[in-house]
């Protein structure tokens, strides 16, 4: 038993998040290995095996642009409606609170499948909305109210502190929200929003029982003519895994630069 | 030579296994898409009901076997017969070469043909190349999908149930919907919210028949479907099933 134990080595306090964020562990990421995996798989499919994978990666591509369009639509539309929904959740104006906490309430509580349907045909019966932009509302409206909770967890967890210097500053509350409140709880959504961008990709799936041709829709198609609805959904799995992926990439960048001045 | 004996053994185990099976069936499943009125639809008490389904009954009653029927989605119905989750299909499935190369038919049971549905708005549409520019509705996977496939300038919009078609049309989305001369009758003539808006134009442009579907080579069930279907039309059960959903 040592007489003179080493002193403690001091617990340094820094301001970052407890745990350090971890780069890139060497070569072989998750990441990497599903990503070049799946397209591997997909050249090998394709190159290897062309009757019938070759013709089904040959009909689905005006899929994938599909899909891709009611994503990012339904991304960007989401964002904004999560983003005033989450300001009114945090209001203390009993009116809009109320209003965002119903939508929030009522949204969550069914289906997405059968909001999207309820959506689609109900709007469908008073105005006339083309199909695509009614799926990319569908998916918004579902979506907003999620984002609007990550937007609420986010803000509040900026602490009330940083508010009140700001008004000490001079500042106006809103200009204190924009300036001082909302960049940086804009760094604690990034993780959660790029999970629900992620989910909404793979969700942009369920707009396939409206009359949409995103990619589900065009692979059902094919295999509903040739029967192949093995190979089909093979090919389906893949393309949406690396579309995911690549979304989950560049979250992943954007998170990076965000964090990359701390 | 003893591994060669047990898959022998085995082969000869499984041939008799799937020859059993095969034989003679005392219970068939069969499975239908119970979305496509008068054919094969849910009652208000939630049973399958219908033309195929009195018929299929008809036919199980004189061939002897009892039948389980299962209600299934049409996109996937034939995807169901490959994995054996249930051994026929009757479900207004047209006989198609197509669908021959894959799977075997019972002879046919009765006949029908593709015609176009339209909004009564529309004085001028004949035939589905009179939409031309436009967008044109059937059930994926259906026949009438493939009719509106052939015609160029046409945009094909596949629906899971053809009611979707028809509420989509409705709302102003799409200018037709091709499908089942029974079906379109029932929708377009007989449901009271679209019987003022829509029309049947023309007259039905195919010649198709319906047969009901098995794996391919169950030989032995087809005979026996086979044997039920002669039965039934041979003591004119059929017109008498046919007059009583086709109107």
């Amino acid at each position: 038993m040592p007489k003179n134990p080493a002193p403690h080595t001091p617990i340094e306090v820094g301001d970052g998040a407890a745990i350090p964020h971890k780069g890139d562990a060497g070569l072989f990421t998750a990441w990497r290995i599903a990503f070049f995996g799946a397209i591997f798989v997909s050249l090998y499919l394709a190159f290897g095996k062309p009757d019938p994978y070759f013709e089904i990666f040959k009909f689905v591509p005006d899929g994938i642009l599909v899909t891709f369009k009611v994503t990012v639509g339904a991304i960007l539309l989401a964002t904004l409606i999560g983003l005033i929904t989450g300001l009114g959740r945090i209001s203390s104006n009993r009116l809009v609170n109320g209003t965002a906490s119903l939508y929030v309430e009522v949204i969550r509580g069914i289906p997405l499948l059968v909001q999207i349907f309820y959506i689609y045909y109900a709007l469908g019966r008073f105005v006339k909305i083309p199909d695509m932009l009614s799926a990319i509302i569908a998916m918004a409206v579902c979506y907003g109210a999620y984002m609007g909770e990550v937007f609420r967890a986010g803000i509040q967890s900026i602490p009330k502190g940083q508010m009140e210097a700001a008004l000490s500053l001079g500042m106006s509350r809103s200009q204190a929200m924009r300036q001082v409140i909302l960049p940086q709880a804009f760094r604690v959504v990034l993780p959660p929003i790029g999970n629900e961008f992620i989910a909404l990709l793979k969700d942009s799936s369920l707009v396939s029982i409206l009359a949409v041709s995103d990619l589900l829709r065009r692979g059902r198609e094919y295999a509903s003519e040739t029967f192949s609805y093995f190979e089909t959904y093979t090919v389906i799995a893949l393309i949406y895994l690396i579309m995911t992926l690549f979304f989950s990439k560049l979250i992943g960048i954007m998170e990076e630069r965000l964090n990359a001045g701390k | 030579m003893k591994l060669l004996r047990t898959l022998a053994a085995t082969a000869a185990l499984l041939s008799t296994l799937s020859l059993t099976a095969f034989a003679a069936p005392k219970s068939i499943k069969v499975a239908t898409d119970a979305t496509w009125p008068p054919m094969e639809m849910v009652d208000a008490n939630k049973q399958i009901v219908g033309y195929d389904i009195d018929f299929l009954k008809a036919v199980a009653k004189e061939a002897g076997v009892a039948v389980e029927i299962k209600n299934t989605a049409w996109d996937g119905i034939f995807a169901g017969l490959d994995s054996d989750r249930y051994d026929a299909i009757i479900s207004s499935v047209t006989i198609t070469k197509e669908r021959q190369a894959k799977y075997d038919f019972t002879e046919p049971y009765t006949s029908i043909g593709q015609i176009l549905v339209v909004p009564k708005t529309n004085k001028t549409a004949k035939v589905i190349a009179d939409l031309k520019g436009k967008k044109v509705g059937a059930q994926i996977g259906t026949t009438g999908a493939m009719e509106i496939k052939k015609v160029t300038g046409v945009e094909l919009k596949t629906y899971d149930e053809i009611g979707l078609a028809f509420e989509d049309m409705a709302a102003g989305r799409i200018s037709g919907v091709v499908c089942d001369e029974p079906v379109a009758a029932h929708f377009a003539l007989q449901k009271k919210e679209y019987r003022d808006k829509f029309k049947i134009v023309g007259k039905s442009f195919t010649k198709e028949a319906y047969g009901m579907v098995v794996k391919k080579g169950n030989k032995e069930l087809v005979a026996l479907l086979n044997k039920g279907i002669k039965a039934v039309k041979a003591k004119k059960l059929d017109v008498k099933i046919h007059t009583k959903w086709v109107k």
